[in-house]
This record gives C-alpha cells, sequence and structure tokens, in this order.
C-alpha cells in the first residue's frame, strides 16, 4: 500500500483543491441559473442542476478510476486510446443532426461528446510522440507527424461541424512550440534553396506560433473593439474609440513587460530585453491600426461581411443578439452583483441569453456577483494555469511535461474564448466554461483530463527518464 | 534555441489575456453603466396602471363626468397562427384591406430607434409586444367579437376606462379628452403614446388632479415578453390612485336651463354667485352634444365637422369671444365719474341727439334716470369729464392723463386682462389705453372727440361674457370680487389658493348704491329699458345693451344681480344679432335664469315660451 499513501501524499493539492472550489461553483451557478421554483430540490433529477449532480458523481468516479490505473497505462495505451477516439469522431459523422451539428452519440439527455474526449486522446498521443522524439535533431518528419496527430480529429470535428472545438485544437500548437516543434525545417528547406543563404534556424520560424496567435488576436479584437466607443461614467463628454483603447491597453502591457523584465532578467539582458519590448509593441500598435485602417476603408457590404463573421452585425435572431445580451447580463452586474438567484437578463426562466446554462454560463455568474465574483473567478483560472504549467515544468519525464501543457493550453483556450465572447472580445463560437457549463461531456472529459495530470504528477518521482 | 524560456512567452500569454480581461470587465461592470440600462430595456419592465379619471360633481352633488368602461382589441403578433384574414376582418366588421392597414399602420406607428453606437435604425414594434388593434370598443361590441376570439390566437380584449358625461349639457366647460400628442409626451413624462390628455376646458386645466397617480409595477420578463416575477419583489411598486373628484360651483340644472333658453340663437350666458365667485353657469350656444367627444374613433368622426360648423359650437364664446359691452358699460363709465369727483348722483344731461342718437325720453335729471334710460348724450357728457379733466394745458396731454386714470379703474374690474379663471381658452378682451391710440391715431394726435365712442361701450372696447358677469358681480358686492371659478373644492380640500383671495374695485362702496338705484329703475320704474326682466317677487337691478355691429342685427346684451338686498346671483346674458335690442332678448333670459335659479321653478312660462321658440335665422 506504499503507493496508495504516496498517492494522497503526492498529489498537488493546490491544483486539486482549485478544481474542487470552481466544480462547487459552476454547479451553485448551474442551480442559480436553471432553478424552478416547482422543484428547488438541488437532486431533483429532472432538472437540469440534478442532472449536472449526477454528471458531477460520475466524473469524480472517473477521477477515482484514473487514480487507482498505473499512470503508465495513458503513455503505453496512447495511440489505442487516440484510435479510439478518432473513431467515435467517425461515427459520430453518421448520427442525425441536432441543432445543425452531428455531435452527440448515445441517447436523449445522455449524450456525450466524442469531441470533447478526443482532446485527451490527442493529449495523450502528442505527448507521447514528442517524449519519443529528439527536438534538437528535427526534421520535417517530425513536423508533419506532430502536425497530423492534431489534424486529423481537427478535420473529422469540423466536418461535424464543430467550430469552437476545432478551434480549441490549435491549442496544441502552443504545446509544440513549447517543445520546440517548430516550423523551421519546412521554412529553412524553402529559404535554403536560396543561393548563398545557409541558416540553422530562423527567428521567424522558431517563434512562428505565438506571433501567428498574437497576429490573429489583436487582428479580432481590434476588429470587435473597431466600432465601440467607450464611454466613462465619471468623466461625461469624454468619449475613446475602441481603437485607441486597444492601443491604450498594449501599451500598458508593454509597460508592465518592461517593469517585468528589468526585475527578473540580468543585468546584461536588459537591454535586448528592453529592445525587444518596445519593437514587439510597436509592431503591435502597428498591425493595430493597419487592421483598423484597413477595416474602416472597407464598403459596407464587406464591414458587414466580417462583422456577421464576428458576430458584430445588429441581427436579433443571429448570433450579435447573442453577444449583446450577454454583455448586458454581464456589464448590469455592477461592483458586487445582483445577488445569488436574482439574475435578471441572464436567467434560463426570462431566456434572454440563449444557453445561459451552457456556452454563456459566464452571464448569470457575472451578473449575480458583479466585479467582485469575475474578479476571482478570473483569478482561479489564473492560479490554475499558472500552477499547472509550475507542475508541468518540474516533470522529468517529457511524456508528462508536453500532457500538462495540453491541459493548460485546453484549458486556457476554452477560458479565453468563453469569456472573451461574453465581454465582447471574442466572436460567439460555442465552447463550454470549463467546470461551469452544464453539460456531462464537458465536465467529464474535463475532469479525467485533471485527474491524469494529478496522477501523472503525483508518480512523477517514480518514472526515470 | 532556449526552450524553457519559452515557458515565460507561455505564462505571459495568459496572464496577459488574464489582466486585460480583468480590466475589460472592471470598465464593463464598475465603470460604464450602459449595460444596466440595457439589461433594464431588456428584462425589466414597467407595467403602468392607468387609474380611472378622478370624476366632477356639480354644486347639488351630481356627478356631471364620470368614467365608463370600454374595451380595446389587442395583438401579440408572435402568437398570431394561421390567421384567416377574411374571416378576421368578417368578424369586426372591416375589410380585408382594412385589417391589413391597420397592422401596417401599428408597425409604422412605433418608430424607430436609432443606436448610436452603430448609427442604425432598427423599428421599434416587436413582434413580441402587445398593441391595441381596435381602440375603444363598447361593451356591444366586444360582446359580440369576444366570444370568436379563442379561432384567432394572438388576438384578445383589454378593458379601459373612458369618460362619460351623464348630462348632455356644459360640453364647453368640461372639455374632452385626446390623445397626448408626441410634444406632450416630451414635455411630461407621465405620458405615453395612447395615453388621453384633457384637450379643453377643465379637463385640460385641471389634468394634473384629474389624471391621478399612475401604478407601477416593476416586472422581470422574459424573452417572450411574458412576466416571471415582481422585480425585487415589488419594492419600488407603486399602487394607482385615482384623481380626487372636483365640486363645481356650476348648478347643472341651471346650466341645461340656460342652454335650452338659448336654443335656436348664438349667444352665452354666465351667472356667478357674487359672495363666493363661483361661476354657477356658463351657457355657450350652440354647444354639442358632450358624448360624441368621447374616445379616438368618435373624435375623428366629428370633431371635422364641429371644427367646421359655421356656428363653432367648439368655441366657448363666455370666455373667448370679445364683445364690445354697449350700453351695459355706462354703469362702469358711472363708477368711474363718480369716484373722480368729476359728477354727482344729481348731475343732469339734456338728451340732445345732435350729438349722438338716443331714443325718445325724458331728459336724465340725475344718475340714477340716465341709467334707467341709458341715455347715450349723458353719457358722452360724463366721459368728456372723464378724459378731459383740465389737469393739462394740451387737450392731448389731458386726454392722456385721463385716459390712463380711466384704465386703471377698468382694470380694477378684471378689464382688459386674462381673468385667472380655471378653464383654458380665456381671452382678455381690450381696454384701450394711451398706447393703443397713440398706434392708432399718433401721439397727442387723439382727444375725447377721437375716442369718444367708448362711454357708451362701443368702439375699441370689447369685454367676454364671462367678464360683464363678473362686473355685475362686483357692483352686487360693491366694489370686489372673489376670481370667476368652476371648482369649489378638489377631492377634500377647498379651491385652489387664488380663488380665496379677494379682489378690490378702485371705487369707494358709497358710489355703488346710486348706480344701483339706477339698475332696479331700468327693471322696475316706467321708461326702464329692462321691464321685459321684472320679475313680481324678486327685485332684479340690471342694466340693457345694444350692441351695434356692423356684420348684421344688433347684439342684445344684459347683465342683472338678484335679488337687491342680498345678491345671491350676478348674470350676463349675450345674444348675438337679436333684432330688438337688449330689452327684447337678453333682459328676459336673464330672468328667467334669475327665476329659475332662485325659486327651483319658472312662473313667467309666456316669456319663457318666447324665448325658447326664438330661432334667429342664422340658425337655420
Ligand atoms: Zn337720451
Amino acid at each position: 500500500m506504499r503507493k496508495g499513501d504516496s498517492l494522497v501524499a503526492h498529489m498537488d493539492w493546490a491544483l486539486f483543491v482549485t478544481y474542487i472550489i470552481m466544480l462547487i461553483i459552476g454547479m451553485a451557478t448551474v442551480y442559480s441559473v436553471a432553478y424552478n421554483e416547482e422543484h428547488p430540490n438541488i437532486f431533483e433529477y429532472s432538472e437540469k442542476y440534478g442532472k449536472q449532480l449526477v454528471w458531477l458523481g460520475i466524473s469524480l468516479f472517473l477521477g477515482l478510476i484514473v487514480f487507482l490505473i498505473d499512470s503508465d497505462i495513458y503513455r503505453k495505451f496512447s495511440v489505442p486510446i487516440y484510435m479510439f477516439t478518432l473513431f467515435l469522431l467517425v461515427i459520430v459523422l453518421f448520427t442525425p443532426k441536432i441543432n445543425g451539428a452531428s455531435a452527440w452519440l448515445g441517447i436523449g439527455s445522455m449524450g456525450v461528446q466524442p469531441a470533447e474526449f478526443a482532446k485527451i486522446g490527442t493529449a495523450l498521443l502528442l505527448a507521447r510522440f514528442i517524449s519519443t522524439v529528439n527536438v534538437k535533431q528535427q526534421n520535417i518528419q517530425t513536423v508533419l507527424i506532430a502536425n497530423a496527430i492534431i489534424l486529423v480529429p481537427m478535420v473529422l470535428i469540423l466536418l461535424q461541424p464543430d467550430a469552437g472545438t476545432f478551434v480549441v485544437f490549435t491549442s496544441f500548437l502552443f504545446v509544440m512550440y513549447r517543445e520546440g516543434i517548430t516550423y523551421d525545417p519546412l521554412i529553412l528547406r524553402v529559404i535554403n534553396r536560396i543561393p548563398g543563404i545557409r541558416f540553422k534556424e530562423t527567428w521567424v520560424g522558431g517563434h512562428f506560433i505565438p506571433i501567428l496567435f498574437v497576429v490573429v488576436i489583436l487582428s479580432i479584437v481590434t476588429l470587435l473593439m473597431s466600432n465601440e466607443v467607450l464611454e466613462f461614467s465619471f468623466l461625461p463628454n469624454v468619449k475613446v474609440p475602441g481603437f485607441y483603447s486597444v492601443v491604450a491597453t498594449l501599451f500598458i502591457i508593454a509597460l508592465l513587460f518592461l517593469i517585468f523584465l528589468r526585475v527578473v532578467s540580468a543585468r546584461r539582458e536588459r537591454g535586448r530585453a528592453t529592445l525587444v519590448v518596445v519593437l514587439g509593441f510597436s509592431m503591435a500598435a502597428g498591425l493595430s491600426s493597419m487592421v483598423n485602417y484597413g477595416f474602416q476603408s472597407l464598403r459596407q457590404h464587406q464591414k458587414d461581411r466580417i462583422e456577421l463573421f464576428l458576430g458584430m452585425k445588429e441581427d436579433p435572431n443571429g448570433k450579435d443578439y447573442n453577444r449583446n445580451r450577454a454583455m448586458a447580463a454581464v456589464g448590469s452586474g455592477g461592483f458586487l452583483g445582483k445577488g445569488y438567484r436574482e439574475a435578471s437578463v441572464s436567467s434560463v426562466r426570462s431566456n434572454h441569453v440563449p444557453e445561459s446554462e451552457t456556452d454563456f454560463i459566464f452571464c448569470p455568474f457575472a451578473e449575480e456577483w458583479g466585479f467582485a465574483g469575475t474578479f476571482v473567478l478570473v483569478s482561479l483560472y489564473m492560479f490554475m494555469l499558472v500552477r499547472i504549467i509550475i507542475i508541468a515544468e518540474r516533470q522529468r519525464a517529457v511524456f508528462n511535461r508536453v500532457y500538462a501543457y495540453t491541459v493548460a493550453m485546453i484549458l486556457f483556450y476554452h477560458f479565453a474564448i468563453n469569456i472573451g465572447m461574453n465581454i465582447g472580445f471574442a466572436p460567439v463560437i460555442g465552447i463550454p466554461l470549463p467546470f461551469f457549463s452544464y453539460g456531462g461531456s464537458s465536465i467529464m472529459s474535463f475532469s479525467v483530463m485533471m485527474f491524469i495530470l494529478l496522477k501523472l504528477d503525483s508518480q512523477r518521482r517514480d518514472v526515470l527518464q | 534555441m532556449n526552450l524553457d524560456a519559452r515557458r515565460y512567452v507561455i505564462l505571459a500569454f495568459i496572464l496577459m489575456v488574464g489582466i486585460i480581461y480583468t480590466s475589460r470587465l472592471f470598465y464593463m461592470q464598475v465603470v460604464d453603466d450602459q449595460w444596466v440600462l440595457r439589461a433594464q430595456e431588456i428584462a425589466e419592465k414597467r407595467w403602468e396602471i392607468t387609474p380611472p379619471r378622478g370624476v366632477l360633481f356639480d354644486r347639488t352633488g351630481k356627478k356631471i363626468v364620470s368614467n365608463r368602461t370600454y374595451y380595446n382589441l389587442m395583438m401579440v403578433e408572435a402568437e398570431i397562427r394561421d390567421l384567416d384574414t377574411a374571416k378576421f376582418a368578417k368578424l369586426i366588421g372591416w375589410t380585408r384591406e382594412e385589417v391589413c392597414e391597420r397592422f401596417k399602420e401599428i408597425v409604422r406607428g412605433e418608430g424607430t430607434y436609432y443606436n448610436k453606437n452603430t448609427g442604425k435604425r432598427t423599428p421599434n414594434y416587436q413582434k413580441i409586444r402587445a398593441y391595441p388593434f381596435m381602440k375603444e370598443l363598447t361593451l356591444e361590441e366586444v360582446a359580440r367579437i369576444a366570444p370568436h376570439l379563442d379561432n384567432f390566437p394572438g388576438f384578445y380584449e383589454e378593458v379601459t376606462s373612458m369618460r362619460s358625461y351623464p348630462y348632455a349639457n356644459g360640453a364647453n366647460i368640461v372639455g374632452y379628452l385626446s390623445e397626448v400628442s408626441q410634444e406632450e409626451i416630451d414635455e411630461d413624462h407621465f405620458y405615453k403614446p395612447g395615453d388621453n390628455i384633457g384637450k379643453a376646458g377643465l379637463e385640460r386645466f385641471y389634468e394634473k388632479e384629474l389624471r391621478g397617480r399612475k401604478g407601477i409595477r416593476y416586472i422581470v420578463t422574459s424573452a417572450m415578453n411574458n412576466a416571471i416575477e415582481s422585480y425585487a419583489d415589488g419594492k419600488y411598486d407603486t399602487s394607482a390612485l385615482q384623481g380626487p373628484p372636483l365640486k363645481l360651483g356650476v348648478d347643472i340644472n341651471l346650466q341645461a336651463y340656460g342652454e335650452k333658453l338659448l336654443k335656436g340663437k348664438r349667444g352665452c350666458i354666465v351667472a356667478i354667485e357674487p359672495s363666493t365667485g363661483e361661476i354657477l353657469a356658463l351657457v355657450s350656444s350652440p354647444s354639442y352634444y358632450p358624448n360624441l367627444m368621447i374616445g379616438k374613433r368618435n373624435i375623428s368622426m366629428y370633431y371635422p365637422k364641429l371644427i367646421l360648423d359655421p356656428n363653432t359650437p367648439l368655441l366657448p364664446r363666455p370666455l373667448a369671444s370679445e364683445y364690445p359691452p354697449g350700453s351695459t358699460f355706462k354703469l362702469l363709465n358711472s363708477l368711474i365719474a363718480l369716484q373722480e369727483g368729476v359728477i354727482t348722483p344729481s348731475f343732469g344731461v339734456a338728451c340732445n341727439k345732435s350729438v349722438v342718437g338716443c331714443h325718445n325720453h325724458a331728459s336724465a335729471g340725475n344718475l340714477a334716470d340716465a341709467i334707467k334710460h341709458s341715455c347715450n348724450p349723458y353719457y358722452y357728457a360724463v366721459m368728456r369729464r372723464i378724459v378731459q379733466q383740465n389737469r393739462k394745458k394740451s387737450v392731448f396731454a389731458d386726454a392722456e392723463v385721463g385716459l390712463n386714470r380711466w384704465v386703471d379703474y377698468m382694470k380694477s374690474f378684471g378689464l382688459g386682462l386674462t381673468l385667472e379663471t380655471d378653464i383654458t381658452g380665456l381671452r382678455p378682451g381690450r381696454i384701450p389705453d394711451v398706447a393703443f391710440y397713440d398706434k392708432w391715431y399718433g401721439h397727442h394726435r387723439w382727444a375725447f372727440s377721437t375716442i369718444r365712442s367708448i362711454s357708451i361701450g362701443q368702439g375699441e372696447v370689447t369685454i367676454t361674457p364671462l367678464q360683464m358677469a363678473n362686473v355685475a358681480a362686483i357692483i352686487a358686492n360693491k366694489g370686489w370680487y372673489y376670481t370667476p371659478h368652476f371648482v369649489k373644492s378638489i377631492g377634500e380640500n377647498g379651491p385652489l389658493p387664488q380663488y380665496r383671495k379677494k379682489h378690490f374695485s378702485k371705487i369707494d362702496t358709497k358710489y355703488y348704491d346710486v348706480v344701483i338705484e339706477g339698475m332696479r329703475r331700468v327693471v322696475y320704474e316706467p321708461g326702464g329699458t329692462g321691464r321685459r326682466a321684472l320679475l313680481k317677487d324678486i327685485v332684479i337691478c340690471g342694466k340693457t345693451g345694444t350692441v351695434q355691429n356692423p356684420h348684421g342685427e344688433d347684439h342684445s346684451t344684459f347683465i342683472a344681480f338678484a335679488p337687491m338686498d342680498q345678491p345671491k346671483i350676478a348674470i350676463a346674458v349675450f345674444i348675438e344679432n337679436a333684432k330688438g335690442g337688449g330689452g327684447l332678448w337678453a333682459a328676459p333670459t336673464a330672468s328667467l335664469m334669475i327665476e329659475k335659479y332662485l325659486k327651483r321653478k319658472v312662473t313667467e312660462k309666456e316669456r319663457e315660451k318666447t324665448i325658447i321658440e326664438a330661432v334667429f335665422s342664422y340658425m337655420r
């Protein structure tokens, strides 16, 4: 029973407790949103909170099983697990469409979404693959295999279609970036054809992924903000165009980085760090202004098309409808909120915000608890993500580390996109808020993901690699 | 390649998003308040409950304005299923085209909402909201339609309250209600489109009292617009409160009698209780049937007819028609001359018809007889003494001084200015002053001889019948008056404070006696001009007037009060284009009103019959 003792002793309690706290808050929010006076009992199975409790129970039970299985099994069986999830992704395409997508397997309300579990399969196989290669000697084949592991489920998910989960799969690119699997071999092959050039590595190729993401995110945020005008209740007659607020935010972030780097980096690296930040800021601001200028100079019908795509267009039945109402619900929360179960815009009963118990569950939470609540929630997520990265970096096994990073990045994606679409920073793509949104698939897959991580971490000393 | 450092890139990424989201949340939730308003627009709704308006009673406690229940046919487009427009049109008695047109009208009528952030306009009309499809249905109409509404989902009936006038009289006093205009909504947020507001008469003047307090319920609504629950457990809700009842000084029976007397004639009767200033009756003839002006449907049908009628039934003549007062004005000139000391009661003037026309009578040897005979040359002499007091060398400058003094006296009788009576549509009349004549003839280009026609109440002088009645009341009171008013109590309270304030004329009480004696002689002495007003056991003091006017027959007017010792009623009668002068038509009409009011019955049946049956040519 030495193993059992070590399980508890070596488990990362900080992460586990954060996870449990989030489950409790999430459950309380589902109860508040879906509250039905006729069945106030939280265990009432006919209500959504009753079902969610069952899902929580199943999730914790699955977690227990995960803990009892030797962690090595995930590495060993990563290929069959991956293939199994792919198999489910193929089967699900032949099911009838519900809400326009073939995403559900199972009967009635007890259905599951294979795409949620495909994340775990992909994460495990990617970890396995990266742990077997020497990134120092990566070649085109390495890059292509790593990308293929991600791309196959992505394509299958896009066929459902499920744009949200599709986007989430790009989070694996960050993991590859951390592990040094870059697009450099591809870029070098092209560049080194040019006579007289012989690069060993390129900065762009190495940092391709974060740069790409900064470009994409900054563009989207600039577009979303380009029509907005910020006003301040304590500063009457001051109106800040959305674009300026983007640049101002970038500037503040750059300043924070400068201060941060001055504290962290060694004296001799300071000059270079400052240069990087200044360069980064000017490029980001330049990009943002280009996007803004480009958008403003578009013709109206082109603008309309982009606005429709990003969900900004005034379409009472369309995406913007949800976004507008969601923002009204969040913004009306005030500092301390309207009080538990007092959400007037985003309760399920009022139905002003559709999907307020699933994809838009942040709304009722923000409306009921105000900024005090959302600050705590964002902080909890930040703590959890940082904690997972700390855990990742202390692993001896590459497999464990890669897996931990995939968990961190998937959670980060869900967090960023889900809350982003509630505050007007992200287009409306339906993905759940981990540990909060109502729904068996997401709560189970995130829990299993979390428990595998906790299990791997608790056994990190057993692994000698 | 330092891969370990890349963890910082990822950490930075995550923390950056965390910081940006936190600041955005802080901005949205704490700094910017547009979202609160937006959320209220979305989820909270004020349900306004409009109370029935306050009711009106006459001085004897009879309800003269009350409320009646009507119905609206409401429509919610989102709930309409497979509407058979032909069948529906048949049910409500319209054509299909009218139904379609009405639907478009509702959509258009809601206007559009302008979003300042995006610069776009979106229609205010919402499919999920209820709109009145047909308004103001009677019980009979709704009883025919309502049982079949089950076949037309999306339509239902709703109860509303509307005015009802149990008596067909006093339309020009109470006024009417009509839908609020956009300007009225903008000015006072009490109203929303479709609400009614007083447009004329007491309904308008006492709008704020009569409308009461709207009840407001704040409710949380769902996307389908149905109420879910009270907002904050009803903490901010207020209940509807009906406006207080108004008790009028009007005697509805006297009012009805007056309207009966003036049938077939254009004219006015105003009766005032001198001791209180309460208006007992205010007859404007011709008038209209007040129940015609209830509700949008009726108003749109009858208003154009009424407004185009050449006899102007909508015009409240006693308040708004400015007539030359004619010989009744001689009473005031007598009082002013006495007060100024330019004549004494024994002042006499030979009736010299070469100056101005007069009828045949013995020359007046004193003031009372001059009033009795209404002698024109006498009043030329009186007025000359008022205007030309030889205070200045220049006759023109002297006339200026005299006229100024005269105007001051007139104003103290409430003439040439708008009385503060509690009704809308009042006109001031005109007491010509120095500025007026300077403009007309030029500075120092006029004197008494230029303006002499004002001595007999002709020419530039105009006053309204309400002011004439008030003059009668002032004489009855020997020098003071309360502003004539309709409402003697608002709920538990008395009249408005401005009606508890006594106004005094600038004439000493002692000078009234001789004028009153003259007024008695008008009715009770042989040769008096108002003999037809004579009553056997009530002493009426009066003064006739025959107003020449260029547009046809003379107007006939008479002002009076009775009884002589303790006046209970002061009255002015004005009948337009009545062939035969003040003594013939206005004086007997006034006497009938006085008898009706003081004795509750009329003994002079012959006199009554003559007046009622008289129909003047312009009314045919
Ligand atoms: Zn004479």
